[in-house]
């Protein structure tokens, strides 16, 4: 079996663009992606594309994932779209990682797109929470926000966290997020205005929920042959995490973690042989605020109840000791659904290669954390330089 | 009809949410014609009041849901103009589906019908009288209330029904409602209207056979709370005695239900020994009147029924009515078929899951793997209580509800969603829920919540019922 790596990678703008869609949009992340490989590469040696999107507004519901390959002019592969809710370019990562491993593909070309903001106010409504169990959450009236609000009610009862706690994630990310020309929300916050914003679901305001984003991104997965051929510095996929959970919060033995996430993180661990300490930095999938606490303790990054501390200490901030999003998370890049999970890897890569917007200083080992929904799917990526250290 | 066969046991049912005639006044400039009404929130109608005052009645009998097999309800505003409801509010009550029913509806008398079918059944019967008159808001929508009431028969009524009487006259205009309106309507000509009205009731309560000096109150047609005493100047019953049976300045004019309210009323004022007259009226025009004989103490659960009502201003009154601010959200995404909503009836009515027979666990809904052991198992049902605590909870904000609740958050406003486990003798299950009937700032985790049939959402033109939660 051969290691799998990413030899480039990239994403479009994350914004409200109406005047694109989702196919140029992957255009965007695609001509990015290989434009930072460092050799020769020829798209046309890309042999298999797996594609995430959750198809909000209908669109193309079904193929879109050949439709985009066909538009990109890489005539005849076989595409795959992947639907794993939010989680869904996590998993079509997953899935080139798995074509590569296994030695069916040479190089594969993972990413994912969402357009979620040219609809209408009534169209909007019925894409939005689609990805929450429907017949019992959903029909009881809860939204998508208002699960993850359930969360922090539950959390901050058991752990007595408080809304400044909570309200650290948004001015974090939003400061990280500031440095990074693609975010969508590229402003810094206070956390005055983090904290006084007008509420979503209470306990979340609006500076604890991510905003809806149009945007694509992409990763070049290849064989440890040919990214030591094409790139000066690839990164190693060192893990390969994922689990799946009840799709509904109601119907987990926790509500103020993501059981999914636990096994994931776990899972990509054990594979890549470290310990959540050796971790440089991590992107985590923070759709809202609460979401950032419970994925530090879900991935181990500190105690359960912790996850405060942390943020108060600033140990997640850029200059701490575990960074994490430094890309500015779901919350200031923006959150186009099926873009999110290859996102986040493009952000990873940069990070290894030393030329993140943040960048940390000697990063070397990092990790991808994609949810899908509230923690019915789960990916965790864990990443090292292959060249074991600083360029 | 056996010669004991009688009331068992009664219910009642108000709206939380009231209207002072003080709001209509002041938005009106004329006097209120009801002090107060009960104003039926946008979850609410007459099915869901039926359930809650037929439960009442069931609750406070010795009688299990399952041995009642007979359901009558009246009702001039069932939630659709074709399709039976009955079905539901059997199912909702939990009642065999092999039960009798019955429905009346067309006129303000099919309270005195729906009482005649239960009393005249065999076994044990449930009358169920329900109603939300809407009215043009100048005109009958200044006096329309809400409420349910429900009289459950069987052998050895503390209650018996000693006679019935009905007169009848071609007289249509006093209260009717068009085809594909909402809204009921009446000529307004004074003397036609009291005189049809009096010479029918007093007719038909005149033709009971019912010791005149042993009726200590008397429940007659009221719209308003003038008319009953004008009907009674043509029988030999005091003011004292009609004024123990009126209640419409309480409820407001709820229809059919305002003088089966009027009953349970005159019911509480009673003692054993002494008689209890209705006197119903339907425009069109007939009368029914009803004698009881009180044998035995009843309690009615009218004054818990009406004590706890919150005081609204007159816009939301007039949005939770739908009067205004009605709304639909256009286009479809993610859909739950009626199919694969009715195949979770018992779970959406009566909290019906599931025990894993390998490891004891309760699965919510019972489908699928067990939760805990997750292995494919045949559950083993169990009905979860109907009561829990608030474990998770939220408020989803104005604007910021999913599509199938848009109408509802415009009429009703922001509304708590919460994850509600419900534990009982070892069994414990979670389950999200909507919650209603609460001051919104006043819940949160920890609190303790009660079940209520409520509508939950409605989509091409099929209206969703279920349970919804609310503080204890």
């Amino acid at each position: 079996m051969t290691d799998a790596y990413i030899m480039g990678a990239g994403q479009s703008d994350f914004g409200s663009f109406p005047d694109e869609s989702y196919r140029s949009l992957f255009d965007d992340a695609f001509d990015e992606a290989v434009a930072s490989v460092d050799g020769d590469f020829d798209t046309d040696s890309i042999d298999e594309a797996f594609l995430g999107t959750l198809g909000v507004g209908g669109r193309q519901l079904g193929l879109s994932g050949p439709a985009v390959t066909e538009h990109l002019g890489l005539h005849g592969i076989p595409t795959t779209r992947v639907e794993n809710a939010c989680a869904a370019s996590g998993y079509a990562l997953r899935q080139a990682v798995m074509a590569v491993r296994s030695g069916m593909a040479d190089v594969a070309l993972a990413g994912g797109y969402e357009v979620m903001t040219d609809m209408s106010g009534d169209h909007t409504k019925w894409w939005l929470g689609v990805s929450g169990e429907t017949e019992w959450e959903r029909l009881s009236g809860t939204t998508f926000a208002g699960v993850y609000a359930q969360m922090a009610s539950a959390y901050m009862r058991e752990y007595g966290a408080t809304k400044e706690d909570i309200s650290r994630v948004a001015v974090k990310n939003h400061a990280n997020g500031a440095q990074n020309p693609h975010a969508q929300l590229g402003f810094e916050c206070s956390l005055e205005d983090a904290m006084n914003a007008p509420d979503v679901a209470a306990p979340l305001n609006l500076y604890h929920c991510c905003p809806t984003t149009d945007g694509a991104s992409a990763a070049l997965v290849a064989s440890e042959e040919v990214a030591r051929e094409l790139s000066d510095a690839p990164v190693r996929v060192a893990g390969a995490g994922a689990a799946s959970g009840r799709v509904g919060l109601f119907q987990r033995e926790s509500l103020t973690g993501i059981p999914a996430s636990e096994t994931a993180a776990q899972r990509a661990y054990d594979e890549a042989g470290i310990e959540p300490d050796d971790l440089d930095f991590a992107e985590v999938h923070d759709c809202f605020a609460i979401a950032e606490l419970a994925a530090y303790e879900d991935l181990g990054l500190c105690d359960r109840g912790e996850a405060p501390r942390l943020l108060r200490e600033g140990v997640t901030d850029p200059d701490g000791d575990l960074p994490v999003n430094t890309s500015g998370g779901l919350k200031s890049k923006g959150h186009p659904i099926g873009a999110t999970g290859t996102g986040q890897a493009v952000e990873a890569f940069s990070q290894l290669r030393g030329d993140a917007h943040v960048q940390v200083d000697g990063a070397n080992v990092g990790l991808t954390h994609n949810v899908g929904g509230s923690g019915g799917g789960v990916t965790v990526h864990v990443f090292e330089r292959a060249d074991g250290g600083a360029r | 009809m056996s010669s004991d066969r009688g009331i068992v046991a009664t219910g009642a049912f108000v709206p939380r949410l009231r209207l002072d005639g003080d709001e209509i006044e002041a938005a009106w400039g004329t006097s209120a014609p009801v002090a107060r009404a009960a104003v039926p929130a946008a979850d609410e109608d007459a099915l869901t009041m039926a359930v809650a005052a037929g439960r009442d009645a069931i609750a406070s009998s010795r009688f299990e849901a399952s041995a009642v097999d007979h359901l009558a309800i009246g009702t001039t505003t069932p939630p659709l103009e074709e399709e039976e409801f009955g079905p539901r509010a059997l199912a909702a009550l939990g009642l065999e589906s092999d039960s009798t029913l019955a429905t009346a509806t067309q006129s303000t008398v099919a309270g005195a019908d729906a009482v005649l079918s239960a009393a005249r059944a065999d076994g044990p019967a449930l009358a169920v009288v329900a109603d939300a008159p809407a009215g043009d808001p100048g005109e009958a929508g200044q006096r329309v209330g809400a409420g349910a009431a429900a009289f459950l028969f069987a052998a050895d009524g503390a209650v018996v029904l000693t006679d019935a009487a009905t007169r009848s006259r071609d007289a249509p205009g006093i209260r009717f409602r068009e085809s594909g309106s909402e809204t009921v309507d009446g000529l307004d000509i004074t003397t036609y209207e009291r005189e049809t009205i009096r010479d029918l009731v007093a007719g038909a309560v005149d033709a009971l056979d019912v010791p005149a000096d042993a009726v200590a109150a008397v429940a007659l047609h009221q719209p308003t709370a003038d008319i009953p005493h004008r009907i009674a100047k043509a029988l030999p019953y005091d003011a004292e005695a009609v004024t123990r049976g009126t209640l419409v300045d309480e409820v407001g004019d709820a229809g059919a239900a305002t003088s089966a309210l009027g009953l349970l009323a005159a019911l509480d004022a009673s003692d054993p020994s002494s008689h209890v007259v209705a006197g119903c009226f339907g425009s069109g025009a007939s009368a029914t009147a009803l004698a009881f004989e009180v044998r035995d103490p009843i309690r009615t659960g009218l004054s818990a029924a009406l004590d706890g009502g919150v005081d609204v201003p007159y816009a939301q009154a007039l949005r939770e009515r739908g009067t205004i601010g009605e709304t639909e959200v256009a286009g479809g995404g993610a859909h739950v078929s009626l199919p694969s909503w009715q195949r979770s009836i018992p779970q959406r009515y009566r909290l019906e899951a599931g025990r894993c027979p390998d490891c004891g666990a309760v699965a919510f809904p019972p489908e699928g793997a067990c939760p805990d052991c997750h292995e494919r198992v045949t559950f083993e049902s169990v009905s979860l209580p109907r009561s829990g605590e608030i474990v998770a909870a939220t408020v989803i904000g104005q604007g910021g509800a999913p599509p199938e609740f848009v109408p509802q958050q415009r009429r009703d406003g922001p509304f708590g969603v919460a994850i509600v486990e419900a534990s009982a003798a070892g069994d414990s299950a979670r389950f999200p829920v909507q919650l209603t009937d609460c001051d919104l700032d006043e819940v949160s985790v920890g609190d303790r919540v009660e079940a209520r049939f409520r509508r939950i959402y409605s989509v091409e033109g099929v209206t969703r019922y279920g349970l919804k939660f609310a503080p204890e």
